[in-house]
C-alpha cells in the first residue's frame, strides 16, 4: 500500500506497525524454537516429518489455489451484480446457494473432477467464494447514498463505475471476506482430502489418528497453526491495519 | 410557470410542477416532493430554506438527476453540475489531490493536466499544503474544502451544496462562507444551497426558496435585493432576517 513515510501521522503509524511485527515475529521465533527443542528431546521422534512437510504443502497449495480463484470470481461477481440495478434480486439467490451445506456437495464435484486435486480446489471455491462475495454485495449495498451520488456527479458512471469507485470502496470488505474464506478454505480442503483420502494434510492426520501417533497430530496442527500465523502477520494484519486507517470516517 | 421567470435562455433551471417520491412511499400515496414550481437564473445563488422533512436535500438531488421526478417539467439548462455534500462525501481510498481531481480523471484529463488542476484548486481554498493527505486525517472543515476543491476543479456552471456548512464550527463555517462568495464571484456560476440557516440564506442570496413538509412543497419565494456585499450587521439585513424568520415560523 501507498503511504508516504514522511508526513509525521505517517511516521507514528510506521512505527507502532513495526513495533508489532517485532512483537508477532518473537512470539512465532518462541513457538518454533519450542517445537524444536521438544523434537531435539525426542518428544516428536515418532512423527515422519518429511511425509507431514509434503502433507501440509499439498493442503496450503490447494487452498492458494482456491482462494485464488475464488477472489477472482467472487470480487467479479460481486462487483457486477452491485453495479446493475439488480442486486436486490440476486441476493436472495445467492443466500439460498451459499446456504447448501458444502460437504454434501462433494459426491456431486467428485462426479464431475473425480477423485483429484481439481475436485478438492474446486470444492473448496464453492466454500470461500460465499463470504467474499457478501461482503463486497453488503458494502456497496450500504454504502452512503452521498458517496454514490459524488461518483455519479463526478463521471464515474456506467461501466467506469466498478473500478473507480466500487471497487476501491469495497477493497475493505475484500479484506475481511478473504480472512473468513480462507479460514472456512482450510476446514474445506481438509475436510476433502479426509473424506476422500486424497493424500494432504488432512490425509496425514487421518493416517496419524488411525495408527494412533498422536503426536504426529500435534505436530501437523502446529504447522498450520505456523502458516496461519505468518499469513496473518505478512499479509493479513498490515492490510487490515491501513484499510481501517485508510477508510476511517 | 415559475413567478419570476423572464424566459428559459437566462435561467439555469426550471421547475414546473414537480413531484417525487420514494419508492416505499408509492404504497402510501405519500411523496415527498409535491408541485414544485420555480426557476433558477443564470449566475445566481440560491438558497433553498425550510423545517426537516421538507425534501431540501431530495429536491437538490431530483435537480441532479440523481432521483427521478415522477411527474412535472425540469427544464436543465447546465451541461457540468457539481455538487457539495453536507457529510463531504470525499472517497477515503484517495488522498486530497487525488479527490480533487477525480472529476478530470473521469473526463480522461492526463495525470499532469489534472494533478496541475487539482493543486491550483486546493490552493485557492487553502489546502495544497495537504495534498497527500487522506480525508480521514483532514478535519470537517479541511474536508469541506476539499469537497469544494473538487467540485470547482470541473469548472461547473451549476453548483449545487447541500447543507455545506452544518457539520462545521461557526469559525470555520463563517471562513468558508467568505471563501464562497469570492469563487462564486470568480467563478460566474450559477449556485444552488440547501440551507437551514436564515441569515446565511439572506447573506448569500439572491433568491430564497422557503419550503414546506409532507409533502415537500414550495411554500415561498423571496427575492433578496441587498445590495453587495452585504452588511450583516445593517439594519435592512436584520429586517430581512425577521422576516424570512416570521415566514418560516408560520410554516413550521
Amino acid at each position: 500500500m501507498i503511504r508516504s513515510v514522511g508526513h509525521p501521522q505517517n511516521h507514528a503509524w510506521h512505527r507502532s506497525h513495526a513495533r508489532n511485527y517485532r512483537r508477532a515475529w518473537f512470539l512465532m521465533a518462541g513457538v518454533i524454537g519450542a517445537a524444536l527443542l521438544l523434537y531435539t528431546l525426542g518428544d516428536f521422534s515418532s512423527v515422519a516429518w518429511p511425509v507431514l512437510g509434503t502433507a501440509v504443502l499439498e493442503t496450503t497449495y490447494r487452498l492458494a489455489l482456491a482462494y485464488g480463484i475464488a477472489l477472482i470470481i467472487g470480487i467479479t461477481v460481486a462487483l457486477l451484480v452491485g453495479w446493475s440495478p439488480y442486486a436486490d434480486f440476486f441476493f436472495p439467490f445467492f443466500d439460498v446457494l451459499q446456504n447448501l451445506p458444502s460437504f454434501a456437495l462433494i459426491p456431486l464435484f467428485i462426479f464431475f473432477f473425480g477423485f483429484t486435486d481439481r475436485m478438492i480446489i474446486f470444492f473448496a471455491v464453492s466454500s470461500i467464494i460465499w463470504p467474499i462475495l457478501f461482503a463486497v454485495l453488503n458494502t456497496i449495498k450500504s454504502a452512503h447514498k452521498d458517496l454514490s451520488d459524488a461518483a455519479t456527479i463526478f463521471g464515474a458512471r456506467g461501466l467506469k463505475r466498478i473500478p473507480y469507485y466500487l471497487a476501491p470502496l469495497a477493497y475493505p470488505s475484500i479484506l475481511t471476506g478473504s480472512i473468513v474464506g480462507i479460514a472456512i478454505g482450510w476446514e474445506a480442503v481438509i475436510g476433502a482430502e479426509i473424506i476422500t483420502n486424497i493424500a494432504g494434510f488432512g490425509d496425514f492426520i487421518k493416517t496419524a489418528s488411525a495408527t494412533g501417533i498422536t503426536q504426529a497430530s500435534i505436530a501437523g496442527t502446529l504447522a498450520i497453526l505456523v502458516i496461519v500465523f505468518v499469513l496473518n502477520r505478512i499479509i493479513w494484519a498490515p492490510l487490515l491495519a491501513e484499510s481501517a486507517k485508510r477508510y476511517a470516517e | 410557470m415559475p413567478n419570476n421567470m423572464t424566459g428559459t435562455q437566462q435561467m439555469t433551471l426550471v421547475l414546473s410542477r414537480v413531484s417525487a417520491r420514494f419508492a416505499d412511499e408509492e404504497a402510501r400515496g405519500a411523496y415527498a416532493l409535491k408541485d414544485i414550481t420555480f426557476g433558477v437564473a443564470k449566475g445566481s445563488f440560491t438558497s433553498i430554506i425550510g423545517p426537516s422533512g421538507a425534501g431540501k436535500s431530495t429536491l437538490a438531488r431530483v435537480i441532479l438527476g440523481l432521483m427521478e421526478h415522477e411527474s412535472g417539467e425540469i427544464v436543465r439548462n447546465f451541461a457540468r453540475p457539481a455538487m457539495v455534500f453536507q457529510n463531504y462525501a470525499l472517497f477515503p481510498w484517495l488522498t486530497a489531490l487525488e479527490n480533487v481531481a477525480f472529476g478530470l480523471r473521469m473526463d480522461g484529463a492526463s495525470l499532469h493536466e489534472r494533478e496541475h488542476v487539482a493543486r491550483e484548486k486546493l490552493k485557492e481554498v487553502g489546502l495544497l499544503h495537504l495534498e497527500k493527505h487522506y480525508p480521514a486525517m483532514l478535519s470537517g472543515g479541511q474536508r469541506q474544502r476539499v469537497g469544494l476543491a473538487r467540485a470547482l476543479a470541473i469548472l461547473p456552471d451549476l453548483l449545487v451544496m447541500d447543507e455545506p456548512f452544518s457539520n462545521l464550527d461557526t469559525i470555520t463555517a463563517e471562513a468558508l462562507k467568505t471563501d464562497l462568495l469570492k469563487i462564486w464571484r470568480s467563478y460566474g456560476m450559477t449556485v444552488i444551497m440547501v440551507n437551514h440557516l436564515i441569515p446565511d440564506a439572506i447573506e448569500l442570496s439572491d433568491q430564497i426558496i422557503v419550503m414546506g413538509a409532507h409533502p415537500g412543497h414550495v411554500e415561498k419565494i423571496l427575492d433578496v435585493d441587498l445590495a453587495r456585499p452585504r452588511e450583516v450587521r445593517g439594519e435592512q439585513f436584520f429586517k430581512e432576517v425577521d422576516h424570512l424568520t416570521e415566514v418560516i415560523r408560520t410554516i413550521s
